[in-house]
């Protein structure tokens, strides 16, 4: 459902695919290269999406006439 | 009405009452006494099923009657669920039975349980199929309970400690009571205009049978089951299982046990990362030794096919060298050869000799210079010659009538001594 910029499932799933790429003794430099650029900035995304630390909260309340939906921090 | 000439086969007959029978005949539960109860040894049962006015032959096959909890009994009360069929060899009317459940004892919920799991089986919502997977790293969960309840409580601590930075939603609702099946169906409503969500979890903390009633309205089954996204059914009951929870995608015995299901832990995925991240650097540096082999196997072959070339080139230098030196020295021994050197050696005494001579012949030129008689006549004075040449010095030799030349500084005069 979430369509948010590479997820961190996609993130990990990339450096597994990268890594087996990887395992190739016949890749070409260029593309060796470009394939440890991208890793290096996946790994560092990944370390950065399980460093958040802030778990938030909300509660969903539905305007009984209007049927709007608005959220507010839960017992706040 | 068809005349004797059209007059059909029993088999078509037969046939005929099969469809007009089978066809459409809904799945209906039918209550009555147990007659003539008998069990093949292929694992089917035959029974009569009857009441005050009539009575109808059964067939339970082998498959359906494996989830039997008990064997039939005769003479008991029972309700059975099951379709009309026709035997065509016979032409004989069969129920089939796919399932029987003692009429004494079954409450009047239970069997309205009952009633509802198998229309929600009609329609499919039970299948395995259906069953959609749980996002593994959700960042956004809707969960449907009581904010009042222990079930929220549980769930923030559970995802606080295994994945802090997810998000959840909490939709309020009441959990048990008369209105909570109402409360649910909105609750959920409300979830499917939610944008982001990942999967919802719905239910409450433990509670007594009848607490949990909502969890087996049909209207709540059927919302979960038309639920966008996945969703975690966690009844705190871990003996009944609700009919929520056999539509639901993912049954969690409790909510601390949903959050657990939802999210992943977060040590685990670091460990992952970790194991990822020191597999990634391996191979990279698997990859850049390997060319290193490489340019090292390249390098060396290199070098030796250049080594080789250089000890060629060093051999036809000493042969040619070998060959060379006998005819270089008889080569030196040649006069002329010597003669050029000595030349080589004498030139330089011969340039300081013709240097000095320069000199001495410019210093003579000037002194000449001095003593000519140019410069005298230059001065003024003149010469006076014969015809033959010789200067005429004295008085004597100039006798009247002899023609001489003057010579003055700038060139000659003929002239002639006068009487």
């Amino acid at each position: 459902m979430t369509d948010a910029p590479p997820s961190l499932d996609q993130d990990l799933r990339r450096l597994e695919e990268i890594v087996r790429t990887l395992e190739d003794d016949d890749l070409a430099l260029e593309s060796a290269l470009h394939l440890f650029e991208e890793g290096v900035g996946r790994l560092k995304a990944a370390q950065a999406r399980l460093g958040e630390a802030e778990t938030r909260v909300m509660q969903v309340l539905k305007d009984a006439e209007s049927g709007e939906l608005k959220t507010e921090p839960l017992g706040g | 009405m068809s005349g004797m000439e059209e007059a059909w086969s029993v088999t078509r007959l037969s046939r005929t009452i099969k469809r007009r029978v089978e066809d459409d005949f809904p799945a209906v539960w039918v209550k009555g006494e147990l007659v003539g109860v008998k069990r093949y040894p292929s694992g089917h049962w035959y029974f009569g099923l009857r009441d005050a006015e009539a009575k109808v032959d059964c067939t339970m096959w082998k498959f359906a009657a494996a989830r039997l909890t008990a064997p039939l009994q005769e003479g008991t009360e029972v309700f059975v669920l099951g379709t009309a069929n026709v035997w065509e060899e016979r032409t004989a009317l069969r129920f089939n039975v796919t399932q029987v459940l003692p009429a004494s004892g079954v409450g009047a919920q239970a069997q309205a349980v009952e009633q509802i799991k198998q229309r929600l089986l009609a329609d499919g919502l039970l299948d395995p199929a259906r069953k959609r997977h749980l996002p593994p790293f959700a960042t956004r969960i809707a969960v449907v309970t009581s904010i009042a309840g222990a079930a929220v409580r549980d769930i923030i601590t559970v995802a606080a400690r295994r994945w802090p930075g997810v998000e959840l939603l909490v939709i309020n609702s009441a959990v048990q009571g008369d209105g909570a099946p109402a409360e649910l169906v909105e609750a959920l409503e409300v979830v499917s205009r939610l944008e982001g969500v990942d999967c919802c979890i719905i239910g409450r903390g433990g509670g007594s049978k009848e607490d949990l009633a909502a969890f087996n309205d049909e209207a709540v089954c059927r919302a979960i089951a038309s639920c966008p996204v996945p969703v975690i059914s966690a009844v705190g009951h871990e003996v009944d299982v609700t009919l929520a929870d056999l539509v639901a995608d993912v049954r969690a015995a409790t909510p601390s046990q949903a959050a657990e299901f939802a999210l992943p832990d977060r040590r685990d995925v670091a460990a992952r990362l970790a194991a990822l991240r020191a597999a990634f650097l391996g191979r990279m540096l698997d990859q850049v030794s390997l060319r290193q082999q490489r340019l090292q196997r390249t390098r060396d072959r290199m070098g030796s096919a250049l080594l080789d070339r250089l000890r060629g080139a060093e051999r036809r230098v000493l042969l040619a060298r070998g060959r060379l030196a006998p005819a270089l020295a008889r080569h030196a021994r040649r006069p002329g050869v010597r003669l050029t050197q000595l030349e080589a050696r004498l030139t330089p005494g011969i340039q300081r000799r013709l240097e000095r001579a320069r000199a001495t012949i410019a210093q003579c030129s000037a002194q000449l210079d001095a003593l000519s008689p140019l410069a005298v006549l230059g001065r003024g004075y003149a010469v006076p010659r014969r015809s033959d040449g010789r200067v005429l010095r004295h008085t004597a030799d100039f006798v009247p009538g002899t023609p001489f030349t003057l010579r003055i500084t700038d060139g000659s005069i003929a002239a002639r001594v006068e009487d």
